[in-house]
């Protein structure tokens, strides 16, 4: 089993469209807990093509962790998927476990937020890319070792052949996603999900991680979905980007299609909020109030309705994501129109109150708390950006 | 187990699932795991504590050799009388509340003087934290049973002797748990906004760190009563611990053992008594450390 | 709600800075296997700034800059090696600890994990009104009326969250109750901790409005700390950058960001991705070569120069001290950035990706 390399991919210029490798029609999960259900992915819907870059934006409770997660097999037995996602001609929902861990690593394969605790500390670094290699393909230990060399110079780890017998805790963050990234290419997959990957590096450490990935695209070949909250990475470095927010897609467009035109009201939201290097010191951002809506109980219409500046009456009835323009899909009844000003309408002073406009009913959830360290999703541990929301005292 | 729906639709999503029904069993099943043996801790204590007072029991000494070893159900008699025809029953409600007094005090005296003493250890850090480690480090290095037999042959038998014995390796144990919890508790921001908030030491040990170390500190008390009583129950089968005739369980399984062949049950009901209690308590300090802190 | 101060302070306090921090150096001791002494960490090696009162100073570091370890010795949580912490006119660093609770009246902390900085089992009544309990006499009737007023000062409803645990707020509601806690003593100083890294990006600007407004009403001064340029630049009057236990370069916030005179400070400006707001094009970040060096075995000379693509013999002899080169304006490099770089081109350049011709730079240097 040979990595195959091939020819430096600028030849995907803009106008070709490639082949899909990865289809999901109307993705659905549900989780149960404490008696309730909690509708973490309403019908997500997207293709991926080979050798691109698809950013999946979201905030907590978006459920973009938990479709990725889906998509892996890697969620507890409380849930409950429906819907379809065809690798290939493979279907992923409803695999058997047997089957999904054949297709684990080997065509389908995830690098987590925290390298520190996905990594086995007692484990050299090598032998874990060893085992990698070695779980799926039938080579001996020594091949495997060259192999695994080889993945360390391919994710472009300095002194790879040292670093092959050096453990975990010697490596720094950068170095560990790296080998993280080794070991989820080990078996050349036709899908890399990275899940915040870089969300617990340096900035600085991040750049040279997402010019790995993207190097790496454009010489294996392999479809990337890159998970984050930050949109400023899928400005720079996605080929397209889907935003969600409570559990569906909201917005859906190639990268420059979509930021040359922002529609929906949740993207400009984000794109508002993110501290530009140009903006006067002291001066306010434009905020959103409220948070995102109990996924428990979901109001029907648009979910962003009740936080929305743009909201009309039509919102009442939930809109439909659509091809409004030319490979630009949102789903909104009152969009951005073109041209309008980068930031949205200034509330009176700046700071929203909280719970300022939504009802006193409404029940909490643990949102807008990205902890500083993901935990490692075990079987029977519900994603923590899912938790179910525990039921507020009323005032 | 993820189910495959292609027919999407929202009634399938509404329907009643097969998991949603499991799960509502696992919870239940793991309330009784915490109300069963809690019944049964709160019956026991009922029993031995207030069942002398109200019960009709005979006296569980003194009894004439001519009512000697009568079998259960014999009127009067509905457990039946020992080689000294003192009654069964009535010596096990005794001997529980002597085994269970020592249980508790021994366990709330190690619980208050070695949770302060570890938590303490635990929050000033530094040498006070090694000097308080070191010398409780010299308890827990004797093997505890050699030290409670010893502390017990030098002060003699007797009930409070026992206790005093016994608290001698349940401090240490406690105070360790007590500190590690602590340390656990004492890294979090929240104590160091508490410090710059200006309260002092003693609101940070109480209104801070106890009641986060609190579930574990019951935890492993409850996890105790069963060493304890089985420790005591040892005790007083060596003859160290309750003195002769007073009942315990551990003295009367000595006794019992004298007469195996010819009344085994004498020594059954003792160490049945033993064994069910023990398993209540652990039952109760398993279970219950997962409801208090909310799964 | 006035700050009390006493009567000859008034005129004091407008000339001399609130914070003068001098020389600070903290160091720990890295040990090995078995508690043997591995080697010494330089978490902060002689760092030295001012904050003037109602300014804010950025603090931006990334990971083993010492930019935490710095907040804790200049609080005084963890006493520093050596160096001078002179709040209000007195060297904090030199008192002992039983006197550094009055100074704790005026300087208080935001912590990064808002459920971290409160404890779980505690109403959110209590927390805020902790501070009070340690440092006044009021009674439990006054301390519930200020608890409800600075309640309502972080936007929150005080007869909805008095009785609420922190296990039923959410991240943003969290960390607005640790500030309602810090700044219940009316303090002069507020340092954030990285306080809203851990929140959501819509929440993030809300708690950073939040710090605005408070800033502007109560007049407070803040070290904010946080780990990328951005996030700062809203907030800052002054921005420090920091890098392995020093400061690589420290100036007026606008200057920062428009002429960065440290190469540090431009690998990291380079390194944000995102949008460039005037052209409209998606900026692709300049990739810095190298691994960051650890802090327990620092390079010699200056600290960035292995990653440097500045970096000369001189780099790794002398160690650059940080000298001014425009009013106010400071950098530790032997080679500065000279002229004021608004975007660099190698970002411009790389910043046509698979778009098509769709991109088109607009200017090219």
């Amino acid at each position: 089993m040979t990595i195959t390399e091939r020819g430096t991919g600028h030849a995907a210029s803009a106008g070709y469209r490639s082949d899909v490798v990865l289809s999901v029609r109307d993705l659905r999960v549900r989780f149960s807990r404490a008696g309730r259900s909690v509708h973490a992915v309403n019908g997500l819907s997207y293709e991926l093509r080979a050798g691109k870059m698809l950013a999946i934006i979201g905030e907590s409770g978006s459920g973009k962790s938990v479709s990725v997660r889906a998509l892996m097999g890697l969620l507890p037995p409380s849930a409950y998927v429906a819907g379809s996602a065809m690798l290939g001609d493979i279907e992923l929902v409803g695999m058997s476990d047997k089957r999904m861990r054949e297709i684990r690593g080997a065509d389908i394969s995830m690098v987590f937020q925290d390298p520190t605790r996905s990594l086995n500390p007692t484990m050299s670094v090598g032998a874990q890319i060893t085992e990698a290699i070695r779980t799926k393909n039938t080579v001996n230990r020594k091949v495997a070792a060259e192999r695994s060399v080889e993945l360390l110079k391919l994710v472009r780890l300095p002194a790879a052949e040292r670093r092959y017998h050096e453990y975990p805790h010697q490596l720094s963050g950068g170095m560990r996603q790296r080998v993280m990234i080794a070991i989820a290419l080990a078996s050349n997959p036709k899908v890399l999900i990275a899940d915040e990957a870089t969300t617990a590096l340096d900035v600085t450490t991040q750049a040279q991680i997402m010019e790995l990935l993207v190097d790496l695209q454009d010489r294996l070949g392999t479809a990337v979905i890159m998970i984050s909250h930050d949109l400023g990475l899928a400005a720079s470095y996605a080929d397209d980007v889907l935003v969600m927010y409570a559990g569906e897609a909201v917005e859906k467009a190639e990268t420059a299609t979509l930021f040359q035109n922002v529609r929906m009201p949740y993207t400009k939201a984000l794109l508002g909020a993110i501290p530009q290097l140009t903006t006067v010191p002291h001066s306010l951002l434009t905020v959103i109030g409220g948070h995102p809506p109990d996924l428990s109980q979901i109001p029907p219409g648009c979910p962003f309705q009740p936080r929305c500046p743009r909201a009309v009456a039509k919102c009442a009835e939930h809109p439909p994501l659509a091809e409004h323009e030319p490979r630009h899909w949102y789903a909104c009844w009152n969009p951005v129109p073109s041209g309008e000003d980068w930031a949205l309408a200034q509330p009176a002073d700046g700071v929203p109150a909280e719970d300022d406009t939504l009802d006193d009913a409404e029940q909490l959830m643990t949102e807008g708390f990205v902890p500083p360290v993901e935990p490692l999703l075990t079987a029977g541990v519900i994603p923590s950006e899912d938790n179910a929301p525990k039921k507020g005292e009323q005032a | 187990m993820a189910v495959a729906d292609p027919a999407t639709t929202v009634a399938a999503l509404t329907s009643i699932d097969v998991s949603d029904r499991s799960i509502k069993w696992a919870r239940l099943r793991k309330r009784l795991v915490v109300w069963i043996p809690a019944g049964f801790v709160v019956l026991l204590l009922l029993v031995c504590f207030v069942g002398p007072l109200v019960l009709p029991l005979p006296p569980p000494v003194g009894g004439s050799v001519l009512e000697s070893q009568l079998p259960p159900g014999s009127p009067g008699h509905p457990l039946g009388t020992d080689v000294n025809g003192n009654d069964v029953l009535s010596r096990l409600v005794y001997g529980g509340r002597a085994s269970l007094t020592v249980a508790i005090a021994v366990n709330v005296i190690g619980l208050v003087v070695g949770g302060v003493t570890g938590a303490l250890s635990g929050y000033l850090g530094g040498t006070s934290d090694t000097i308080i480690m070191r010398v409780l480090d010299v308890f827990i290095a004797f093997p505890s049973l050699v030290l409670t037999i010893a502390i017990a042959q030098i002060l003699g038998p007797s009930l409070p002797n026992t206790i005093l014995a016994l608290t001698a390796f349940a401090i240490p144990a406690v105070a360790r748990i007590a500190r590690s919890a602590t340390l656990r508790v004492v890294n979090m921001p929240f104590v160091q906004a508490a410090e710059l908030s200006g309260s002092p030491w003693w609101r940070i040990l109480l209104r801070h760190i106890a009641p986060n170390i609190t579930p574990q500190m019951l935890n492993f008390a409850l996890l105790g009563m069963g060493i304890v009583i089985v420790t005591e129950g040892a005790l007083s089968f060596l003859g160290m611990g309750i003195p002769a005739p007073n009942p315990s369980w551990g003295n009367m399984i000595y006794e019992g053992q004298q007469s195996l062949s010819a009344t085994p049950l004498l020594v059954l009901w003792p160490s049945l008594a033993l064994l069910v209690t023990v398993l209540a308590f652990n039952l109760l300090g398993e279970n219950l450390r997962d409801e208090m802190s909310g799964r | 709600m006035s700050t009390a101060q006493p009567a000859g302070a008034q005129q004091r306090v407008e000339t001399e800075p609130l914070l003068s921090v001098r020389n600070i150096v903290q160091e720990y001791v890295s040990r090995g296997p078995g508690n043997v002494k591995a080697g010494v960490v330089h978490a902060v090696s002689d760092i030295s700034f001012d904050l003037p009162r109602g300014q804010t100073l950025g603090i931006v570091g990334e990971t083993g800059s010492g930019k935490s370890t710095l907040a804790r010795a200049i609080i005084q949580v963890e006493r520093p090696k050596s160096g001078e912490v002179v709040f209000r006119g007195q060297d904090i660093a030199a008192l002992p600890k039983r006197k550094l609770t009055k100074v704790h009246a005026q300087m208080q902390m935001v912590y990064q994990d808002p459920f971290g900085s409160l404890n779980p089992r505690w109403r959110v009544e209590d927390v805020v009104a902790e501070p009070l309990l340690g440092h006044t006499k009021q009674n439990r009737a006054q301390r519930r009326a200020r608890v409800r007023e600075l309640l309502e000062l972080v936007g929150l409803k005080p007869d909805t969250y008095l009785r609420r645990r922190p296990t039923e707020l959410s991240g943003g509601q969290a960390q607005r109750v640790a500030i309602a806690r810090a700044i219940a003593l009316n303090p002069a100083l507020i340092i954030c901790d990285e306080a809203i890294s851990s929140l959501d990006v819509l929440i993030q600007a809300q708690v950073l409005n939040l710090f605005e407004k408070l800033r502007v009403e109560l007049g407070l001064s803040y070290l904010f700390i946080a780990h990328d340029l951005a996030t700062v630049k809203q907030i800052s009057d002054q921005v420090a950058v920091m890098h392995l236990g020093q400061l690589a370069e420290i100036g007026p916030a606008q200057e920062i960001y428009r002429a960065p005179r440290h190469p540090y400070t431009r690998a990291l400006l380079d390194s944000i991705p995102g949008l460039d707001p005037q052209t409209g094009i998606a900026r692709r970040p300049v990739t810095l070569k190298g691994e960051p060096p650890s802090p327990l075995n620092p390079p010699s000379g200056c600290r960035f120069r292995t990653r440097c693509p500045r970096a000369q013999d001189l780099c790794a002899e002398v160690m650059p001290p940080l000298t001014e080169h425009d009013p106010g304006h400071f950098a530790a490099c032997h080679f500065p950035l000279e002229a004021p770089a608004v975007i660099s081109s190698e970002s411009l350049v790389a910043s046509i990706r698979r778009t098509g011709p769709a991109a088109e730079p607009i200017n090219r240097r």
